[in-house]
């Protein structure tokens, strides 16, 4: 039985690289190379939070900060911050997400869309405070807005791709503890 | 709550609780690094790039491939209404290279006349667009050739038509250039007829702005921007584009370069390029001490002093 839940805790953590991949292969591709004035919804960290708040198990924090430190790196970003906000932000959320499993929905997305206005302000303070240069305020802020407004769109796809479902009750970990 | 879960949490919560701070506190760190000592970080984040991007290769070029050829087809539908536009501009093209061969030959003359050689310095390598900047906030692309090819910080890459950015992060197979139009790029320029100078400030919109013009007047909209070749920025006499007045009744720039489709760039061999080896070191103007110095630059780069001569030694020589 442990031997079973081991596996689906392994499948369920290949299924999140797998979506990660896929978002960071194609924000990377060299489509677009005239600077837009509109832009798409930060899909990786919409991503990282459905995984999040829905399966915690399978998002182990080593792999968010990998993860961010990486796209750090490779999309141009101050190295570093954008990591430390979201890992404390996806640790926030998990500590939150065995509450947040029996409210509806519309809780949970109001949480997830106050944390992500949360860190976007404070990404900007302190980049302000560094006096790092910064994107256009308007960018910044359409992202955010989309990120939020995609949240539920990106949990249903996990569902129907990857079956990523808040634990059903009863369901238990490795060490035989309820989630 | 915490009833629910067993025993073996009073063992992991605070160890990982411990790991969790120690990964929010090395993040911040790498940050205050990056902020205080920048090139080596940038170096570092160079290294990784490096390591990474030409792996996914691979699977980059077909997806990439697919992606243009839908993109081509879409255009085929306007395909009749071009071909009719082609035809019309290749009569204008076939009464302008009549008078360009007439030029041409009168330059040469002139040229014979005065015994101008044309500056050797500036030969080019030519590097494959591999990926964008991944981030609508930046604007920059990575090129396939890196230190391996004597790619080196600061030498300009133009597209054949036009000046396209500046190399800015070299790893040993891969190169970064941050495009013009990006929000930190700042070239200085020379606007054609009327000699202003000015500096192209890139600010993340199609058409980068002309900043710290002294007379705007005198500059009109079609003039020609050409890099001026100022504190050894780039090499002077470069196509940079027209001027065009902004709908926000500032002075921009129409690139010349195709931004649309990034695909083959040449980086510019510059041998008069300065680097920053040390993080509180500055490119000043040469110490008149050595009033030849500036001659030297122009002539002999491999014998200039000081700062200039730390160019990495893994060049293409």
């Amino acid at each position: 039985m442990a031997e079973v839940i081991r596996n689906r805790i392994l499948l369920g953590r290949a299924a999140f690289v797998v979506a990660v991949t896929t978002i960071v292969f194609a924000q990377l591709l060299p489509l677009n190379t005239l600077p837009r004035n509109w832009t798409g919804p930060d899909l990786l960290v919409a991503v990282t939070l459905v995984w999040v708040g829905r399966r915690p198990d399978h998002v182990p924090v080593g792999v968010v900060a990998g993860l961010f430190f990486l796209t750090d790196l490779l999309f141009q970003r101050p190295p570093g911050l954008m990591t430390a906000l979201i890992v404390i932000l996806t640790e926030v959320l998990r500590s939150r997400a065995h509450g947040l499993r029996g409210m509806p929905v519309a809780v949970e997305w109001a949480t997830v869309g106050f944390g992500l206005v949360a860190v976007a302000v404070a990404y900007r303070l302190v980049l302000t405070i560094a006096v790092v240069p910064q994107a256009p305020v308007g960018l910044a802020v359409l992202q955010t807005f989309l990120t939020i407004l995609c949240y539920p769109l990106l949990a249903g796809l996990a569902y129907i791709l990857f079956g990523v479902s808040r634990p059903a009750p009863g369901e238990t970990d490795v060490m035989g503890r309820r989630l | 709550m915490a009833k629910d879960r067993s025993i073996g949490d009073d063992y992991v919560r605070p160890i990982r609780r411990l790991l969790v701070g120690l990964i929010v506190i090395l993040s911040l760190a790498v940050f205050l690094v990056w902020r205080i000592d920048s090139p080596r970080v940038e170096r570092m984040r160079a290294a990784v790039i490096d390591a990474m991007v030409p792996r996914m290769d691979w699977a980059m070029a077909p997806v990439t491939g697919l992606m243009n050829l839908i993109a081509d087809f879409q255009s085929y539908q306007a395909l009749y209404a071009q071909n009719q536009d082609l035809r019309r501009e290749l009569q204008q093209m076939r009464g302008w290279r009549e008078a360009a061969l007439q030029l041409e030959q009168e330059n040469a003359k002139l040229l014979d006349l005065n015994n101008v050689a044309v500056d050797p310095n500036l030969t080019w390598i030519t590097g494959v667009v591999m990926t964008d900047s991944g981030s609508p906030f930046r604007q920059s692309v990575l090129l396939n050739v890196g230190a391996r090819d004597g790619i080196q910080d600061g030498w300009p890459a133009m597209d054949g038509m036009g000046l396209v950015g500046r190399i800015a992060g070299v790893g040993d197979g891969t190169a970064r250039v941050i495009l013009l139009t990006d929000a930190s790029s700042r070239i200085p320029v020379v606007i054609q007829p009327s000699g202003q100078r000015a500096i192209l400030a890139g600010d993340n919109s199609v058409y980068p702005a002309l900043d710290f013009l002294e007379n705007p007047d005198v500059v009109r909209p079609g003039d020609r921007v050409v890099t001026s070749g100022d504190g050894d920025v780039f090499p002077s006499d470069l196509l940079a584009g027209q001027v065009a007045l902004g709908t926000d009744g500032r002075l921009r720039l129409r690139l010349s370069a195709d931004f649309e489709r990034l695909e083959f760039l040449r980086v510019l061999r510059n041998p008069g390029t300065r680097q920053i080896a040390d993080p509180d070191t500055l490119i000043l103007p040469i110490a008149p001490a050595s009033p030849q110095a500036n001659v030297d630059i122009l002539t002999v780069p491999e014998v200039t002093p000081g700062e200039i001569a730390e160019l990495e030694p893994d060049g293409d020589g």
